[in-house]
């Protein structure tokens, strides 16, 4: 009965028809459609209703399938109307499948929706109810609320479950109603000869709204106790038990009530869902609390965590681990020491196949992470990122060898990775592995690193990490994918790497050189890259902007500062972003002048010839970076530019000392550019340090600076602007190179080239860091280890003893430059406190107190102490804050907005409930809202009037023009009397010319079928019609 | 509360879109689309719920807020029956393991309507779809979970068609359906 199959004598297509089409034309479905849509186009404006509403029946069918159907929206209205049942449910259907906030016709279907929802037949009342929570706004709301507070006695089980949660949806959009409905939804909730089934669905109602105002539910937890106990219904008391979780912060001593029952479900029910919210509930409820002061408290706590522990590690269901793991995440944030017991089987989840399962368990492992187990909880994630990127990185040899597809293909290469064996894990999802790296980042940094105590050991997490980190996606991506976050935090991670060995390298001194280190690895890993493979490659790693302010600010702890300045030059021109670009071109320059200041080395000529050839290098680099289009890149280039042509001049006009003549360098090389970045030492600021610099009492933020401010900007523009879009132009030729800009399209660089070959895995005892770290780190680390214990008595070293050189120790000499010293490798700081401002360490007694490093804390102004971000920003920040996260949520997807409800005062009217709900006054609003309805459709009318005559204006032949006066009994009466012919619809004969879209599909302003001359009649039924507005 | 109730086939073709909030049809499409890729990737074996979905993820909370809002759609569950995925999204307040049941019974009710139901029947069918779902879920809230007065809801709307004859049934289709309901443990009837 739903669809009309039966063979009838018509053109038309049925849905049936449609289906069937859209079966047999696989391949060119999208021309079918489109056929399709235009047939229905004509069908929708035909007279016959049954063809009306079968057309709608087929768009919003297509509606599904993403074929946008706004235009017909007055078209669903004119089917909501229909007297038939079956046709008057299309449009309900169409209704609440198409209808937007934007869509207009809304307003005039109001006295339609009053008029069903008075109806007889309970299944034409439970339409409008059904379909008012995907259309009500504020003003529908006000108006219906009088039409559907009766239908909550309803003789219909049916139609009081769907009034009841109609309300509570209309009272999130128009909180008032809840003041007239409250009192009878709660009549029906404690009437106990109710129907069962309706009770429940008022528990589920009273659930949603119970977390918004729980204190309105307090004075019904006796009935609501009644229920749960029983109940009998599963489902219900599930509700139930999340509703008393809420409430039981508010009453404690329902916890006391509440034991007994709960207990007696977990120990009997057969239902794992219940058992499951039960422990939860317990939990949410906050009824674990504080222990000892109910003897059963702890026998309880102790049954919740086995039982979730049991979800956990039984590895059958993996639903029960998810919902296990939901409920640790909750228990976590009070009592993180019961969930650090079960350690063992959530780090367990973190290596589990399932992504949704990983998420949670990181979520978890986040707030259980302890100085104690970070090592070993960073290690496993390590290890899954670095099996999943080597994986990653067969895949692309693979893919490189075969065709060179694209493959930034998304599902292409999931299916590839799907084709691929099974014995190895798949590789992980960008996206994942972007927020893994960010949760070790924010795991080991997070408060002033107070988690870590190996810094070198997170340095070279640090350096493998950069390596692993997916690369970002290229443009061509972005463009398409218009929500930027993912792509932005894809982008933003390798520099947060960075960030991190930089924050290391300056706030804690004593790692300084061993950061300085890992940044020369970092870059001559990148220079290695970028030399081997072809030249075209781009360096789209992040982590050169911070690693190359590194190596500028700090070049004395580099081995080699002239090998460091050749490979930044050699890198400049292919990096990417302009910030980069603008850092390391800047680092580069402080390279030069510690390469180059020194002015005690002799003016030889040897020293004359070497350095006049690097300035050219520079020079030579530095020049098409001139026309960059980016202004920072471009004023430092040009800046440095001119600088170094100068320098370049004067040393080429001084004359080499010999034997007997002694010269000085020039100045300028020794005195004037090492003076331009020598300084002070540069700490870390505080994010907020910033607002606390007091203003000078003489400035004024107000004054503008020039009285004719935007008068000069836009003469400069007007000046400038021809010039500087040429220079723009030309630029972006020169830059890039054709070939460049072709394999700029293809992705991870990094990820591209095959590492160091896969180490072989020690497979006789548990994989320690060789199994996530490169083999280059690895070396590093032992030669670190060995230097390290070099002086420890008790260790008992490998090859070397004390004191006698051995040829591995002349090795490791010799690869880290003559100039290794001793004493600059930290061992013991025990200056505790003596540096003002630092935060206290940890208490000695730890098992690993190898090191006892001082981590600088933020600078910042006027504060109390050292002030951290986070401090910052609850003081100064926070309603902002709060603002701000308010938006956010707003703005979420799917999303009913519920908080107008808890600004309600429902209780403070209750006593006065009845005098509240003044059905005067509502009638008083309805005449008005009746009236203001007509005017808008008066206006609509004359704005189409007006429409047409615009056409007509434009030489449309005005050949047949008929004006058909609608009838439609009493109501045109009245109509008519107040609007004149406002029901009468001009309607001209369509020629192909005047196909101009009217928009809102409420006049049929195209040309639907060019030849037929046949002329059409426009009906604009006035839906909501006056005369019914008050009965 | 369910914000959307939605079933695709194996291909990602959307069998029954249903949003409890007003939404722009191109948008529709785009989360459909982000949902099926997440589905299509699961791994055998794997939890019935999924990651959110980058439209979401990205509107709503960061994954390391510990307390999610609870108005925000934050749970993504789906099941799969034989070439159709059924799938729910809704806020932290409903109960996770209850929504897989609800999906249970609502095949279960579309399996009591159209005897032994295949995929075709919901293909051919989509007003008696809405009309069940109509039946079961209002708004976003629950009101019935008995099948039977599912059905008997629906039927109360007339009869209900049965699928075209000639178009015939694909073989295995209707398999998945039958038994299914005996294999999850926690069921909250």
């Amino acid at each position: 009965m739903f669809v009309n199959t039966a063979p009838e004598l018509r053109f038309e297509k049925s849905l049936y028809d449609l289906i069937r089409g859209l079966r047999n034309h696989k391949g060119n479905e999208k021309e079918y459609i489109q056929n399709c849509l235009k047939e229905c186009r004509a069908e929708v404006r035909s007279q016959d209703m049954d063809v009306k509403a079968t057309a709608l029946l087929k768009l919003v069918y297509l509606e599904m399938v993403g074929h946008d159907m706004s235009w017909a929206s007055f078209h669903v209205l004119e089917v909501m109307s229909s007297p038939k049942y079956h046709q008057k449910r299309v449009g309900y259907l169409t209704a609440v499948q198409t209808f937007r906030p934007d869509t207009e016709v809304l307003m005039l279907a109001t006295n339609l929706i009053k008029k069903d929802l008075s109806a007889t037949a309970p299944t034409i009342i439970a339409l409008p109810i059904s379909a008012l929570p995907h259309i009500i706004t504020p003003s529908l709301a006000l108006s219906v609320l009088a039409d559907l507070l009766p239908r909550l006695s309803h003789s219909h089980p049916v139609i009081r479950k769907k009034t009841i949660v109609t309300l509570y949806r209309m009272a999130l959009v128009y909180p008032e109603t809840l003041r007239a409905a409250w009192p009878k939804i709660k009549d029906r909730l404690m009437d106990k000869s109710e129907e069962p089934s309706v009770t429940a669905a008022i528990v589920n109602v009273v659930c949603e709204l119970g977390w918004r105002r729980p204190h309105d539910f307090l004075p019904l937890a006796p009935r609501l106790f009644e229920l749960l106990v029983d109940g009998g219904n599963n489902w219900m008391a599930i509700k139930l038990i999340k509703l008393f979780a809420t409430l039981t912060p508010l009453e404690p001593r329902l916890v006391r009530k509440l034991l007994p029952p709960l207990t007696d479900l977990i120990k009997t029910t057969p239902a794992m869902s219940l058992l499951y919210e039960c422990v939860n509930g317990i939990i949410q409820g906050g009824i674990l609390g504080e222990a000892g002061e109910f003897s059963e408290r702890e026998e309880i706590a102790s049954l919740c965590v086995s039982k979730l522990r049991g979800m956990i590690s039984i590895n059958s269901d993996p639903n029960l681990k998810y919902v296990a793991l939901l409920a640790f995440n909750k228990i976590v944030v009070t009592h993180p020491f019961l969930v650090a017991q079960q350690e063992d089987v959530i780090l367990e989840c973190i290596d589990s196949e399932d992504i949704t399962i990983r998420i949670k368990a990181l979520d978890l492992v986040q707030g259980m992470v302890s100085s104690d187990n970070l090592v070993s909880i960073v290690s496993r994630l390590m290890r899954q990122l670095k099996t999943s990127s080597s994986s990653l990185e067969q895949q692309n040899g693979d893919q490189d060898a075969n065709a060179g597809t694209d493959s930034s293909d998304e599902t292409g290469a999931v299916r590839r990775r799907k084709a691929k064996s099974k014995d190895q894990p798949p590789p992980l999802p960008d996206d994942y592995a972007v927020d893994v790296i960010g949760r070790i980042l924010h795991m080991c940094s997070h408060d002033n690193y107070s988690s870590l105590l190996d810094f070198e050991w997170y340095l070279d997490v640090l350096t493998q990490l950069v390596r692993i980190a997916p690369a970002p996606r290229t443009k061509d991506m972005d463009a398409d994918a218009s929500s930027s976050v993912p792509r932005h935090l894809v982008s933003d991670i390798s520099e947060k790497i960075g960030n991190e060995i930089r924050n290391i390298a300056v706030k804690v001194k004593a790692m300084r050189p061993a950061a300085i280190q890992a940044t020369e690895l970092i870059i001559t890993r990148l220079f290695r890259l970028s030399s081997e493979s072809a030249s075209a490659r781009l360096v789209a790693a992040g982590a050169l902007k911070p690693v190359s302010y590194l190596a500028g600010e700090y070049p004395f702890e580099l081995s080699s500062a002239d090998d460091m300045l050749g490979q930044l030059l050699h890198l400049l021109p292919k990096v990417d972003s302009p910030e980069i670009l603008a850092t390391s071109m800047q680092a580069a320059i402080k390279l030069f002048a510690y390469v180059a200041g020194d002015d005690r080395a002799r003016w030889t000529a040897e020293r004359k010839a070497s350095l006049s050839l690097l300035m050219a290098r520079i020079i030579h680099v530095l020049e098409p970076l001139a026309l960059h289009p980016y202004l920072e890149v471009q004023e430092r280039a040009v800046e440095f530019n001119e600088l170094l042509k100068l320098t370049a001049e004067a040393a080429s006009g001084q004359a080499p000392s010999t034997d007997d003549l002694h010269q000085d360098p020039p100045l300028l090389l020794t005195q004037a550019i090492p003076s331009l970045f020598a300084g002070w030492e540069l700490n870390s600021v505080a994010l907020g340090a910033q607002k606390n610099v007091p203003i000078p009492a003489g400035l004024d933020l107000d004054e503008p600076i020039h009285p004719n401010l935007a008068m000069l900007l836009s003469q400069a523009d007007s000046l400038m602007l021809p010039a500087q879009e040429e220079d723009e132009f030309e630029a972006y030729y020169n830059e890039k190179p054709p070939a460049t800009s072709l394999s700029s399209a293809t992705e991870p660089a990094i990820l591209r080239l095959a590492d160091a070959p896969e180490e072989v895995s020690s497979s006789y005892q548990q994989p320690g860091e060789e199994s996530y770290l490169d083999a280059d780190i690895l070396a590093r680390r032992k030669a670190e280890r060995m230097e390290r214990n070099r002086d420890d008595p008790f260790y008992i070293g490998g090859s070397r003893s004390d004191g006698t050189s051995t040829p591995i120790h002349n090795i490791l000499q010799k690869e880290n430059g003559p100039d290794l010293d001793i004493d600059a490798i930290p061992i013991m700081k025990l200056d505790l406190g003596a540096v003002p401002g630092t935060r206290p360490e940890k208490p000695v007694s730890r098992p690993k107190p190898r090191q006892k490093l001082v981590v600088a804390a933020d600078e910042s102004l006027g504060g109390s102490g050292p002030s951290t971000p986070g401090q910052y920003d609850s003081e100064n920040n926070s309603d902002n804050n709060k603002s701000r996260a308010a938006r956010k949520f707003k703005q979420s997807l799917l999303q009913v907005d519920s908080s107008t409800l808890g600004r309600l005062d429902l209780d403070a009217a209750s006593d006065r409930l009845e005098g509240a709900y003044d059905p005067e006054k509502q009638r008083q609003e309805e005449d008005e809202m009746a009236k203001a309805m007509k005017e808008v459709q008066r206006l609509r009318l004359e704005m189409q009037r007006a429409n047409e005559r615009i056409q007509v204006a434009h030489g449309v032949p005005v050949e047949g023009i008929v004006v058909k006066k609608k009838k439609k009994a009493k109501k045109t009466q009245v109509e008519g009397a107040e609007e004149g012919e406002g029901v009468a619809k001009a309607k001209k004969k369509k020629t192909k010319k005047a196909a101009v879209d009217e928009g809102g599909g409420a006049t049929a302003g195209e040309g639907v079928a060019p030849v037929k001359t046949k002329k059409k009649v426009k009906r604009i039924a006035p839906l909501d019609e006056a005369g019914e507005a008050n009965s | 509360m369910i914000n959307a109730f939605l079933v695709f086939n194996g291909q990602g073709q959307p069998r029954l879109t249903k949003f409890y909030t007003q939404l722009d049809t191109s948008i529709q499409q785009r989360l459909i689309s982000e949902i099926f890729t997440l589905v299509s990737n699961r791994p055998p074996g794997s939890c019935n719920f999924l990651p959110l979905p980058p439209l979401l993820a990205a509107s709503g909370t960061s994954h390391s807020a510990s307390e999610p809002h609870n108005d925000v759609p934050s749970l993504v569950t789906y099941r799969h029956y034989a070439t159709l995925h059924f799938i729910i999204i809704s806020t932290s307040t409903e109960s996770p393991l209850a929504l897989i049941d609800i999906i249970q019974v609502y095949v279960e009710a579309l399996d009591r309507l159209f005897e032994n139901v295949c995929e075709l029947d919901l293909i051919f069918n989509f007003e008696t779809l809405h009309a069940t779902l109509g039946e079961m879920i209002v708004g976003g809230v629950v009101i019935e979970t008995s099948t039977d007065r599912i059905v008997a809801g629906v039927r109360a709307q007339g009869a209900v068609a049965k699928r075209p004859v000639n178009e015939g049934r694909s073989t295995g289709l209707g398999a998945g359906f039958q038994g299914m309901g005996g294999n999850f443990v926690w069921h909250g009837r």
